[in-house]
């Protein structure tokens, strides 16, 4: 998860002229890079955010002729898309003035070549901006990321869950919520050590990482973790989450010849709650849930009252 | 105007660059095409495709090795948005076809 895509970077060339675009066919066929073109400020705009390319080559002078919309123009769209506004423009010019470098710049466009290309600078200036745009991206990964498991962490979980649930009443999916915590979690730390809790939740994260592809596992805080369920009933996910506990009783502890570490969980179906759900409530049912698996002995998965019961 | 009596050949700066051999060839064998659609425009009183069509040769043919042909595109592109009289621009489209026809794979 906190590798990036192995796919090659996508560069998206806009510009009219179609020379122009075999000309950096020919130019760029040796750099790892995956080259897309668009010859007009529409289709440019479509393709971006169908391919979301990492770098944009943008030429000013788009369609001289019809008088449409240029360079800064889509420019101006990139900047105002969330989806686009991190991809890292180079502004391509035959004309361009000093006023236009510089307004393209302040615009936010990350670099810009004169044409005709100077070959080797068209080069170094697509592969430094790939770079830039690569720890852009890793940052932003970083950001989101628990740094000792691997999961995604609590802000991520947050927003994720908060789009989840907006997803879910819109279009009327299902959506559940698993909450799990290590059982006697702060014994064990006491009793082995710091560096032993930090190997348990490790473990039990990639444990947690083995389930569906759609499934989301997240580091909620401390020895507790929050598993979103997308496209997924009640029913499921206490199947889902038992999978988890069995998986996780049955790890064997090599430093630890004989030892059994368990992991309560909650389950929490969307649809349990009344009216608009909030996340808080969404989180609060799920953690009920789980309080209960602690109360009837660990080890356990329990479910929302309301998804078994009526009323 | 020394450059029209100019009758050397001129070859791309690329030429010898297999890379670009197949993309060059291309350029030369449709440059016809290009002078002949400006040729066009001029007669239609369309300043805009002209322009358009001085534009992209201007950006491109450096790139092809051809950065004399180059400049001349930028001389028509240059008439062209100045609103000149059609007298220099025909004049400036005829120094272009010039130098396109010393062009030799």
């Amino acid at each position: 998860m906190t590798a990036l895509p192995l796919t090659l970077p996508k560069v998206l060339a806009i510009d009219d002229s179609v020379l122009i675009h075999r000309l950096l066919q020919v130019r760029l066929q040796h750099e790892q890079i995956q080259l897309f073109g668009a010859t007009s400020a529409d289709v440019g705009i479509k393709m971006a955010r169908e391919l979301r390319p990492d770098v944009v080559l943008l030429d000013i002078e788009l369609d001289l002729k019809n008088q449409g919309m240029d360079g800064f123009g889509v420019l101006q769209v990139f900047k105002a898309d969330p989806d686009l506004q991190e991809v890292s423009v180079i502004f391509i010019s035959a004309t361009a003035t000093m006023e236009e470098r510089v307004r393209a710049l302040d615009m936010g466009a990350s670099d810009f070549v004169a044409k005709p290309f100077e070959i080797v600078e068209l080069q170094a200036r697509v592969r430094s901006a790939l770079r830039v745009q690569h720890l852009v991206k890793m940052l932003a990964q970083k950001a989101q990321v628990d740094g000792l498991t691997g999961l995604w962490n609590r802000t991520y979980f947050d927003r994720r869950l908060t789009q989840e649930v907006g997803e879910a009443i819109r279009h009327n999916r299902s959506l559940s919520l698993v909450m799990c915590d290590v059982d006697g979690f702060k014994k064990l730390n006491d009793e082995r050590g710091h560096p032993f809790g930090d190997k348990v939740l490790e473990r039990l994260s990639r444990i947690l990482q083995t389930g569906r592809g759609s499934d989301i596992a997240c580091r909620y805080g401390g020895e507790e973790f929050g598993i979103i369920l997308p496209n997924t009933v009640g029913s499921e996910a206490i199947e889902v989450a038992d999978r988890y506990r069995r998986a996780i009783e049955q790890e064997i502890w090599p430093s630890v010849p004989g030892m059994v570490i368990t992991a309560s969980f909650g389950v929490a179906d969307v649809f349990v709650l009344p009216g608009t759900p909030t996340i808080e409530d969404f989180i609060s049912t799920a953690d009920a849930a789980l309080y209960r698996a602690k109360v009837n002995g660990r080890n356990r998965v329990e479910a929302a009252v309301a998804m078994h019961l009526p009323g | 105007m020394r450059l029209s009596n100019d009758q050397t050949t001129l070859r791309s700066e690329f030429a010898d660059d297999p890379d670009m051999v197949g993309i060059v060839a291309l350029f030369i064998h449709e440059l016809p095409q290009r002078l002949a659609a400006m040729h066009v425009a001029i007669a239609a009183a369309d300043h805009d495709q002209l322009r358009m069509l001085a534009h992209q040769l201007k950006g491109a043919a450096g790139g092809y090795g051809f950065p004399k042909l180059g400049e001349a595109a930028a001389l028509v592109d240059q008439a062209v948005r100045a609103g000149n009289d059609d007298n220099v621009i025909r004049s400036r489209v005829g120094m272009l076809a010039a130098i396109a026809a010393r062009i030799r794979p």
